[in-house]
């Protein structure tokens, strides 16, 4: 994943005599013309329904891509005078931000103690953990978690939700940090321990900082998961007060009165731009490290 | 926990008898301190994961209800003798199959020929960008993806039936094609839109291993006089082998056992194309009768069986012959 991010220079001398040939062009014209179709293809929902969301109310009933009158005011309305949007949109930061948190604190030392103090069994920890990835637990077992929320009276619990969602992309960031932490040069461990630095001194001063970039995968990964769960928020909640925002979204049919079309488009841009919005800036910083780090290499 | 911890230094004061006792004391500290690292994150596998798994096997083979307050009984196969039984069973679970048919050929050759074109661009900053848009949808959360495209199939509003009716003309409101809602044109429909949802990941996971191929290969082979389908064939597809295999595998998981996309769009209706074991095993569980957990079970598992029995066929049939 790493090394497909950067752009990779092509401009060797070979290449630039090839280009000079002709019937080159030509070729080159038609990759970036499917390219851009491609993209066009990616890009043209996310613009349907952010044009949407600025609508007025005729022109989204006609149903034309580009309206005749631009109307802003769906986002203040939607925020103001839909009840339970606000209470939904806090769940939605409350949930994912545990979710994020606790996820990233488990991955960061289990990767770590995976590798630098190699506990007994660690190998078949590993092994289990892969395996998970390949079983659809989340779906088989869907039954034995809501016994496990009922057993705790968890059912209808905005912060129940957690528990589960954690679990989600447990294994996968595991063994992320597990890669990244193999990545730390375990000279460098050792100094610090010999140092008469603990194994928490370590990792907080030594490791921490090297495993950063993986750290912000995790970040990514988790958010993009927690923030958009469906099967387990409708599962196990009952009260529409209770639930995430994308899974009240899902479930409101589009109308008139408060949840028109432009209002529900503006609530979707709402919901959908943080999470937007947070992968273009994490991605800079993964960016940024990936070069710090191989620069060092 | 506790007895792996107590083992450990047992094993250790026994190998090192002469060491200095504090060099002793942090050696044996680090070891009881790796399973500290480690037990948030077996609470949370262990505890949603590993148990439930269990606990969900050993359901199966009970009559447990959820609403009932008899005591459950083991009853050994019963569930599955009758979840194998059950036309039912079958049918949803070749549903599921052939959702995967629909999906898998174009999450691996579109991305795969997108890559190909993509990994061409010689403008530095075209190429940053493009990757920078393929990795959008990747950041969209799933059920805002289904939000999206439930808004985009949408019968009346939607904006492909308005182009198919009003741009095109191809239909009128009377035959306009429906889309979700489980009409046959479903499960093609949420196909459709996985496709465009793998579309800029699964075409990333192709570039890593294209750029992991030396440049000068297929140029040589260029020199040499092959066209541009014998240096993909005989340069580029045997080295994204298997890249390739790892995308199959991963996704077959992930197509076989789609669940919350038939929730939206599909409904409980048990003559719906998406109503897969997936949703089968859902329904008995939470909405049939006294949810019939014992036989939920048992279906959850068939489902996961056979899907275990292909993927384990897949990994052999992929496998690297040398």
């Amino acid at each position: 994943m790493s090394t497909a991010l950067e752009a990779v220079p092509y401009d060797t001398t070979l290449a630039r005599l090839r280009r000079r040939r002709p019937g080159r062009n030509r070729g080159a014209i038609v990759r970036h013309a499917v390219i851009i179709l491609f993209m066009a293809i990616i890009l043209l929902p996310l613009a349907w329904v952010l044009i949407m969301s600025v609508k007025s109310l005729p022109d989204a009933m006609s149903g034309a891509f580009w309206p005749t009158q631009f109307d802003f005011t769906h986002y203040g309305y939607v925020l103001h005078n839909i009840a339970t949007l606000p209470i939904n949109l806090f769940n939605s930061i409350y949930v994912t931000t545990s979710t994020v948190i606790i996820t990233s604190i488990c991955a960061v030392l289990a990767g770590y103690a995976l590798v630098h103090l190699r506990p007994r069994g660690g190998g078949a920890l590993v092994a289990i953990l892969l395996m998970s990835l390949y079983f659809p637990v989340r779906v088989v077992s869907l039954i034995a978690v809501y016994q496990i929320q009922n057993f705790l009276g968890l059912i209808n619990s905005t912060s129940g939700l957690i528990l589960p969602y954690v679990t989600l992309n447990l294994a996968i960031s595991v063994l992320i940090m597990r890669s990244m932490f193999q990545l730390v040069p375990r000279e460098l461990i050792e100094a610090a321990t010999i140092d008469g630095a603990g194994p928490w001194r370590t990792l907080w001063t030594v490791g921490l900082p090297m495993v950063r970039n993986g750290l912000v995968v995790i970040f990514i990964v988790n958010f993009v998961t927690a923030w958009g769960e469906y099967l387990l928020c409708m599962t196990l909640t009952n009260d529409q007060v209770r639930r995430t925002m994308p899974v009240v979204l899902a479930s409101v049919e589009g109308g008139l009165g408060e949840w028109s079309w432009p209002n529900l488009a503006a609530v979707y841009v709402i919901v959908v731009a943080p999470a937007v919005i947070a992968f273009c800036f994490a991605q800079k910083l993964f960016f940024k490290g990936l070069n710090e780090g191989a620069l060092k290499g | 926990m506790a007895e792996t911890i107590a083992s450990s230094e047992i094993g250790f004061s026994r190998r090192w008898p002469g060491r200095r006792p504090s060099l002793h004391l942090a050696l044996l500290r680090q070891r009881a301190g790796a399973w500290l690292f480690l037990l948030p994150a077996l609470v949370f596998f262990i505890g949603y994961q590993v148990y439930p798994i269990i606990r969900v096997i050993w359901i199966s083979f009970t009559d447990y209800q959820f609403l009932s307050t008899k005591p459950a009984h083991w009853i050994w196969f019963a569930n599955y003798a009758q979840a194998l039984r059950d036309p039912l069973m079958w049918e949803s679970l070749w549903r599921a199959a052939l959702f995967t048919i629909m999906f898998l050929p174009g999450a691996i050759a579109l991305p795969l020929l997108l890559a190909v074109l993509v990994d061409r661009v010689t403008n530095a900053r075209l190429a940053t960008l493009y990757r920078l848009v393929l990795l959008i949808p990747a950041a969209i959360p799933s059920t805002l993806v289904f939000v999206l495209w439930k808004w985009m199939y949408n019968f009346q509003t939607g904006p492909i039936n308005h182009l198919l009716v009003n741009n095109l003309g191809l239909f009128t409101f009377r035959n306009a094609p429906e889309w979700l809602g489980g009409t046959p044109l479903t499960l093609p429909s949420i196909a459709i839109m996985e496709v465009w949802w793998g579309l800029g990941y699964h075409t990333i996971f192709f570039l890593a291993g294209l750029a992991a191929i030396p440049k000068d290969l297929p140029e040589a082979a260029r020199i040499d006089g092959a066209n541009e389908w014998q240096v993909f064939w005989h340069i580029i597809r045997p080295r994204l082998a298997p890249i390739m295999m790892i995308l199959v595998v991963l996704r077959f998981g992930t197509a076989m056992a789609v669940i919350d996309e038939y929730l939206i769009f599909g409904g409980f209706n048990r003559q719906s194309p998406t109503y897969t074991w997936t949703m089968f095993m859902y329904d008995e569980a939470f909405r049939e009768g006294l949810w019939r957990q014992g036989f939920a079970a048992a279906i959850g598992m068939i489902g996961a069986i056979a899907m275990m029995i292909v993927m384990l066929m897949l990994l052999r049939m992929f496998r690297p012959r040398d």
